[in-house]
């Protein structure tokens, strides 16, 4: 492979990245679990939407894989014998049919930035041009998504994105599985991965389609607070002037996310959700006339997210009323003749206040935050 | 033809000081002036390179750049010859640590807008097409620029280029005059005026890292962003830099008055959204009203700073005095800024779809011949790698209808590669309403319930709409050709109504929006009049209360214009039946249009009438 990376080209840390709580918040509980299904982020240009993104891959606990393997399985992914996995890549055959032999490596969790002018065949991947010309031999050479296999997948500009590639990258998030069929290669690999798209709305507005396939969306906006600008400011120069340095004065906060990360990823399995909770929840998305279930399913996978990230094993009240904007915004029934015009963040929060005050009204044992 | 030197075009002078900026601080990412034809752009921007080191590169960007020209792609050639992938550099890579020039930042195409966007945000491009996966730097310093007839820069380009010299200025008649002269002359002075600045940008590189800024400067900078109303982030670092070049163009080692005043000039004035005094009333209004953020901090410093620090003056003093030494550069109308222009004008990345008939070939897709042109050479490429393996298939099937030496390139279906061309939206939708006081309120409401409905139509279609309202004395475009219909209910929303019914001004502004949208690529248009027709403002207001003759007279002419230049019309009339003296209808058949009553239609009816 050609790829000549470059090695000063550090991304400014997660950690350093002021304000924006809820980026951040929305891309680490997608971290903690991805079945969350992604986010969306949205807002002014110049306000660190893809510094924030890229930062991301810094934080994140590395994983196991099987050693060299393009797809980034893990070991007992290989072993699953319902998993039909038909890949055609050399070397990994052997670990495929002996599996118990088979090393296993630490990667960190791969973080794909997908550039606007890629083509289908570069995403999905495509016979090994080389090979064929030479050889005459049909190898499958994998393309990003194989990249991004228990990953992210990034894409800047989500909105400008060709239409067809966006519907290919849906489908896939959808099922996990990138199938290509050609000519004889028939490859079937595994493609699980949380999609992060960003862009600037007054480029084009994202189809109503693709809207409520992300889990959350996070709303991002120019911070007005000088004192906030000015640090900003300040970090950022610090860090075009030595990126090395400001890394390196930042990696004590840095490993004490990803240690947080690590815990919270461990624990989310077993957080619980009381039936209050997931009442309230659900009579939520049922007030906001919210079609389908996949809103009460983000919100408490991401209230879980939360509860893990704050080292708790229950979920509470304040969890829901956390992540419940980005999980619910992108699926309001957007109603343009409404005259009043409500905000969908108000109406959330309208709604959840008056769920919340009927709670409180009827079980003190709770308090709301 | 003569080369002018750099240091030769007088009349460009802001200009110019960008580009020196520049020369000291790559950084700086770029520069972007507007200039009309013939005020020596190109020639400075090629003077500009020649101040540079020798050997950076100069890469000039055609307008019609193709995406594997611009990011770079398979060659073909070397690949069949070696059998191994080779890649073909494209332009973004050759400007590495160059300059790379366009003329008509405006008229780009907004894919290549977002590869260039892309490429200044990485420092590199990215390959990733035709099963090649490679990245290239590229940090170039972006020269470009636009006529503002044209229409604007897309904001996000823009944004990423550090300083922008918005209007085009072309000095006095003296300086003028000096171009003439200097363009005929001899210019023996040339060599040694460049190599003196030369030597200038040499020494203010080395002095840069020895330039230092004091928080109370950095500060003030952040608060001028903010006082102006500047969106993102991007522009507080590009202030700075441009202040600390400044300074080491001058050969100092701290940032002066003057430098940040130069700072704020070419990089936030630019951007500006709103005049200092709007934000000076909203703050005043923050104030008054009972806050939580304690006493106003500038009272504190002035009245409680020690003696020795009395020469240093507060973060807010330094923004106070750069407002108003800026106070000049910002346009009586902040609209005329590329910024502010915000809910006026089209940004060119928007309203584009790619299509396999019209437009401009833009790239090659998988798919049928049935609909679409062959787009041959991606066809090839694809094909190539599959030669050998499909050879060898055919012997081992001893296929022999082709025998192997009859068909040399063997083509099948899933190779074949079509081509999509990019247009401008197919149809331009404009809104035409009418919010005068004989609209009352309820019909108001129907009449926004309908253009809601079209504007969602629109949308799914992607065509582009466009918002006029008029009322009083005459029409306002609310919102120009766009493709964001949510801005355009978003204008509806906040319509107000009253006043008189300058139908014809109304006319006039359509055939206007019309036009200026032909001219951009936009062929087909429909206007939707939303009215009850009963004009009673006349265009050109003469002495006295126009007459109902004259007022129908520039209405049936404006409609005989509307109806020459192919323009659809539709005409919702607003008047309830039994009050109707026909207006409505009248006005349909001057504009050889539909006509519709918006009392009686259905929704469905008033889609299908107008679409």
């Amino acid at each position: 492979m050609s790829q000549t990376s470059n090695p000063n080209d550090k991304a400014f840390p997660f950690t350093a990245i002021v304000g924006q709580d809820e980026m951040k918040l929305c891309l680490l509980l997608n971290v903690i679990d991805p079945r969350i299904g992604g986010v969306l982020v949205m807002g002014h240009r110049g306000t660190g939407k893809s510094t924030t993104v890229r930062a991301l891959a810094a934080v994140l606990p590395s994983i196991t894989r099987v050693a060299g393997d393009v797809y980034n399985r893990a070991p007992e992914e290989i072993e699953q014998p319902d998993a039909p996995v038909k890949t055609a890549h050399n070397g990994l055959r052997d670990a495929e049919k002996h599996p118990a032999r088979a090393k296993s490596e630490r990667i960190p969790v791969p973080v794909v930035d997908l550039p606007l002018g890629a083509t289908e065949d570069r995403v999905c991947g495509t016979i090994d041009i080389e090979q064929a010309l030479t050889r005459g031999v049909k190898t499958f050479e994998p393309g990003l998504l194989a990249q991004a296999n228990r990953g992210f997948l990034y894409i800047d500009e989500v909105n400008l994105l060709d239409d067809h590639l966006v519907d290919v990258l849906l489908d896939v998030a959808a099922s996990g599985w990138n199938v290509v069929e050609r000519e004889g290669v028939s490859i079937r690999h595994p493609a699980r991965f949380v999609l992060v798209g960003s862009g600037n709305p007054e480029e084009g507005e994202l189809r109503p389609q693709l809207l409520d396939r992300f889990g959350m969306h996070a709303r991002i906006i120019t911070i007005t607070d000088v004192a906030q600008r000015v640090e900003i400011v300040k970090r950022r120069r610090a860090f075009d002037a030595d990126a090395a340095v400001f890394c390196e004065a930042w990696e004590k906060e840095q490993r004490s996310l990803r240690n947080r990360i690590t815990r919270a990823q461990k624990l989310v399995s077993q957080v619980e959700l009381p039936d209050d909770v997931l009442m309230v929840l659900a009579q939520l998305c049922m007030n906001l006339g919210i079609d389908g279930h996949r809103g009460e399913l983000t919100i408490a996978r991401a209230a879980a997210a939360a509860a893990a990230f704050s080292n708790s094993h229950k979920v509470s009240l304040a969890d829901v009323r956390l992540v419940a904007p980005a999980c619910l915004r992108h699926r309001l029934r957007r109603d343009p003749l409404d005259a009043e015009r409500v905000d969908s963040d108000e109406k959330i929060e309208r709604e959840l206040q008056k769920l919340v005050a009927v709670k409180d009204h009827g079980s003190e044992t709770h308090p709301a935050e | 033809m003569t080369q002018l030197g750099f240091t030769e075009i007088v009349g460009l002078d802001i200009g110019k000081q960008a580009l020196l900026l520049l020369a000291v601080d790559p950084q700086l990412a770029g520069v972007a002036m507007a200039a009309t034809a013939g005020s020596g752009k190109s020639t400075l921007a090629r003077g500009f390179a020649r101040l540079l080191a020798d050997g950076t590169p100069f890469v000039e960007l055609p307008l019609n750049v193709t995406e594997d020209r611009l990011i770079g792609g398979l060659d073909l050639e070397t690949t069949l010859l070696t059998g191994k992938r080779a890649i073909e550099i494209g332009l973004l890579a050759k400007a590495d640590r160059g300059v790379l020039y366009v003329d008509g930042l405006n008229l780009l195409d907004p894919g290549v807008c977002m590869h260039i966007m892309d490429a200044m945000a990485r420092g590199m491009v990215r390959i990733e097409r035709e099963g090649l996966s490679a990245t290239y730097p590229a940090r170039f310093m972006l020269i470009g620029t636009y006529d503002l007839s044209d229409g604007n820069v897309t904001r996000s380009l823009l944004d990423r280029i550090g300083m922008i010299v918005p209007f085009a200025s072309h000095g006095d008649a003296r300086a003028r005059a000096e171009i003439v002269r200097r363009n005929n002359g001899a210019h023996d002075d040339r060599l040694v005026e460049e190599q003196m600045l030369r030597g200038l940008i040499e020494m203010a590189r080395e002095q840069l890292p020895r330039v230092a800024i004091q928080d109370e400067q950095i500060e003030a900078l952040s608060r001028a962003a903010l006082t102006l109303g500047v969106e993102g982030n991007r522009a507080d670092v590009f202030t700075i830099r441009a202040a600390l070049a400044s300074a080491a163009l001058a050969g100092r080692s701290d940032v002066a008055e003057s430098d940040l005043e130069l700072a704020v000039k070419l990089v936030l004035v630019p951007r500006a959204t709103r005049t200092p005094e709007a934000t000076e009333a909203e703050q005043q209004e923050a104030e008054q009203a009972p806050s939580a953020n304690g006493p106003a901090p500038t009272d504190q410093a002035d009245k409680d700073s020690p003696k020795d620090e009395q020469d240093k003056p507060t973060p807010e003093q330094i923004e106070q005095l750069l407002m108003s030494a800026v106070e000049m550069d910002l346009p009586a109308d902040l609209a005329n800024l590329p910024f502010a222009a915000q809910r006026r004008g089209k940004t060119g990345s928007r309203g584009v779809i790619l299509n396999n008939r019209r437009g401009r070939y833009a790239r090659s897709i998988a798919g049928s011949l049935r609909e679409n042109k062959i787009a041959l050479l991606p066809t090839l490429i694809a094909a190539a790698p599959w030669q050998k393996i499909r050879r060898q298939e055919r012997l081992e099937i001893g296929d022999s209808r082709l025998s192997v030496e009859k068909s040399p390139i063997s083509i099948r279906k899933e190779d074949i590669r079509v081509k999509r061309f990019r247009d401008k939206a197919g149809m331009l939708f404009v809104f035409v309403v009418d919010a005068s006081g004989s609209m009352a309120l309820n019909r108001m409401r129907e009449a926004k319930g309908a253009a809601t409905r079209l504007l969602q139509n629109a949308y799914v279609h992607r065509d582009q709409v466009a918002l006029i309202a008029f009322r009083g004395q005459s029409a306002r475009v609310l919102l120009p050709p766009s493709p964001s219909t949510d801005r355009a209910k978003r204008e509806l929303d906040v319509l107000p109504t009253g006043g008189g019914t300058p139908l014809a001004s109304a006319l006039l502004a359509a055939l206007q929006t019309v036009k200026q949208a032909r001219s951009r690529g936009i062929p087909q248009a429909t206007l939707v009049l939303m009215t009850d027709g009963r004009a009673n403002v006349a265009l050109r207001p003469g002495e006295g209360p126009a007459s109902k003759e004259q007022i129908m007279q520039e209405i049936h002419h404006l409609s005989r214009l509307i109806v020459f230049d192919n323009i659809n019309a539709v005409v919702i009339d607003t008047q309830a039946n039994y009050l109707s003296r026909g207006e409505g209808r009248k006005l349909a058949e001057h504009l050889n249009g539909r006509y519709v009553c918006l009392p009686n239609a259905k929704a469905q009816q008033i889609i299908n009438v107008v679409a």
